[in-house]
């Protein structure tokens, strides 16, 4: 089933004034349910304007013919809006801004309120919203949402959004401004959100390696246009159309590029730094064994005298790697003081 | 007169937060800068970097120790004239930081403020303008521009100061890949031209430009060295932060079995040593 349907969507900022521009031209996207799709576009090529139709924020310009439909809900009919709103949760840029009640508690029942739930309920999705962020209720429900840290307030707003059960989950740059290990905690929440609240999720992004790691799929925009649309292999190993779109490539693509223009054999649709890892790892260890098989027939694969450097290994470093999100227990050294405002 | 151009003499500062209850984001903090070093201040959110920026151009006063700029004391308010316009400051939101419609006017602006001739300002601001890559926008209105090109009016705005001293603070967290290349690259050739940067960031990538690293960690100088020095010293996760990814795909690579001639701080490195194993 379709999540997302748009059709022949075009828009313009300004109409009729010398300052006129052609935000969307003709975008045709069609959203598979469970999708993780990756917005990427330089800046002013229309990504903004185009997340904001999926919630009725702005409307299409032509209702005849131009059509937004969200879950079976056209976009355009005024009675739909409020429901919309509550299916399509938008993480909009720097969401911690728009954090205003005194305390977390509220701020995070804010969008449940508005849906006229009971009380329970409210509070019954407040603690799950925390939770799944991972945001002690106990400790947090009370305090103030700007006596926090940058990632928690962070997510705080994120876990407003979700406390509504959205159905699409819409982040428009959801890590921009947040230090390494608030960037790897963000990124595995968002996974966490489509497992466990929003199946559907689309982020916004100028991180062209977290795409490649994250999304299924990829849609590009240049100019108002989508100008490519499939998986990331598809869509990065594009390396003419990701230049002409003013976008990097993955910086596993262009260290793979530099590699195969010194020599050395690769192929050339690697995306992600695990994949570039375990190609050069197989290159080595076929590199290595034919030495060693010249040296003596009876020496196996994998034997070599340095060791270490079993297939397998290097599957559980990914597994390592995965769930090593938590920067507290990473560094694991007690502030003296227990505080750890930001400044 | 000394041989750093920036000494921080074991200074603290504490913000009020409630009642009885003080955040200390800086804590008997000692760091010497020389005239021309390239430096990139990083640490996690909450580490003390901005506060350490805003202590440095004496917007904020330490509560112990000392700051002293080309030996000028930072706490002596008769200074602080003296002080803003040695140190230049570009803060991180590229939207909040014009204070003019037009481009030249709010170059102008700093100059005009302190007195200076016309003809000196019109120099200037020509100046400024040149230094940033953005001659041709003196008579634009700032609001049409990228974020990239606001922030590079903003570092013209702070150039037209005169400064010898340059603190971008977080400048391309909210730029997009090209905005960020824009102002490093400004950042560079001044640097080139004499004038002492102290970019704060947590962009490893970045931070690995920069001729020398300072990490802070709880308000404190947790690790201080070039890139190289940083980035082997086995102490970044601890603060917080992680590798380049470059750096990170390298020490995963030796797992594989692969050897590098140290820490790898970037690409053209990494390639290198990659062909000299697989070749």
């Amino acid at each position: 089933m379709s999540a997302i349907e748009i059709s022949n969507l075009n828009f313009v900022y300004s109409k009729k004034t010398p300052n006129e521009k052609q935000a969307l031209k003709n975008i045709n996207l069609s959203v598979e349910e469970g999708a993780f799709l990756g917005l990427v576009g330089a800046t002013g090529s229309g990504k903004s304007t185009l997340i904001q139709h999926l919630n009725g924020l702005i409307k299409p310009q032509d209702k005849k013919r131009m059509s937004v439909v969200v879950n079976g809900m056209s976009a355009t009919d005024r009675k739909n809006l409020k429901k919309l709103r509550f299916e399509v949760g938008m993480v909009f840029q720097y969401p911690e801004y728009q954090l205003f009640e005194d305390t977390v508690a509220k701020d995070v029942a804010f969008g449940p309120k508005n849906m006229k739930l009971d009380k329970e309920e409210i509070d019954r999705r407040v603690r799950r919203a925390l939770e799944v962020v991972g945001l002690d209720y106990d400790k947090f429900a009370s305090r103030s949402p700007f006596d926090l840290s940058g990632g928690e307030k962070r997510r705080v707003a994120i876990a407003g959004v979700i406390a509504m059960q959205p159905k699409i989950l819409v982040l428009d740059e959801p890590v921009a401004g947040l230090d390494p290990i608030g960037r790897r905690e963000i990124l595995a929440l968002v996974k966490k959100l489509q497992k466990e609240v929003s199946p559907t999720v689309i982020i916004v992004s100028h991180n062209m390696d977290d795409m490649a790691q994250l999304a299924d799929r990829i849609v590009a925009l240049k100019d108002g246009e989508i100008i490519a649309d499939g998986t990331p292999k598809q869509v990065f190993c594009n390396r003419n159309l990701i230049k002409e779109a003013g976008l990097d490539l993955p910086t596993a693509t262009s260290l793979a590029d530099m590699l195969i223009a010194r020599g050395v054999e690769l192929p050339r649709d690697i995306v992600t730094m695990e994949e570039l890892a375990k190609e050069l790892g197989a290159s080595l260890r076929k590199k290595r064994s034919q030495a060693v098989a010249d040296d003596n027939d009876e020496t196996k694969i994998g034997e070599d005298a340095d060791g270490g450097f079993y297939a397998e290994s290097y599957d559980e470093d990914v597994e390592v790697e995965g769930v090593e999100v938590n920067g507290v227990e990473v560094n694991g050294v007690e502030d003296p003081d227990g505080e750890d405002e930001d400044v | 007169m000394s041989e750093f151009q920036i000494e921080i003499k074991g200074a603290s500062y504490s913000y009020p937060v409630r009642e009885g209850y003080n955040v200390k984001a800086v804590r008997n903090l000692s760091l010497s800068i020389r005239k021309g070093e390239f430096v990139a201040l990083t640490g996690m959110n909450g580490s003390g970097k901005s506060t350490l920026a805003k202590l440095l151009n004496g917007l904020f006063q330490p509560n112990e120790g000392e700051i002293l700029i080309d030996g000028i004391s930072t706490a002596d308010e008769d200074n602080t004239f003296e002080i803003r316009k040695k140190v230049g400051m570009v803060f991180q939101n590229p939207d909040n930081q014009t204070v003019a419609t037009i481009i030249e006017d709010d170059i102008a602006f700093g100059p005009e403020n302190i007195g200076v001739e016309r003809e000196e300002i019109i120099k200037r601001v020509d100046e400024a303008l040149e230094a940033v890559g953005m001659s041709e926008y003196r008579t634009r209105t700032a609001s049409k521009l990228s974020g990239g090109q606001k922030q590079r009016i903003a570092i013209a705005g702070v150039l037209a100061m005169k400064p010898d001293i340059l603190i971008l603070d977080e400048s391309t967290a909210m730029l997009d890949p090209n905005g960020r290349k824009e102002i490093m690259d400004v950042a560079c050739r001044l640097n080139r031209s004499g004038i002492t940067v102290v970019n704060i960031t947590h962009n490893m990538d970045e931070a690995a430009l920069a001729d020398r690293i300072v990490v802070l960690r709880k308000g404190r100088v947790a690790i201080d060295g070039t890139p190289k020095e940083v980035f082997a010293s086995g102490l970044i996760e601890a603060c917080g932060l992680t590798l380049p990814p470059i750096t990170e795909l390298a020490r995963e690579l030796e797992k594989e079995g692969f050897e590098f001639d140290g820490v790898v701080i970037n690409a053209e490195e990494l390639a290198e040593g990659l062909c000299r194993l697989l070749k």
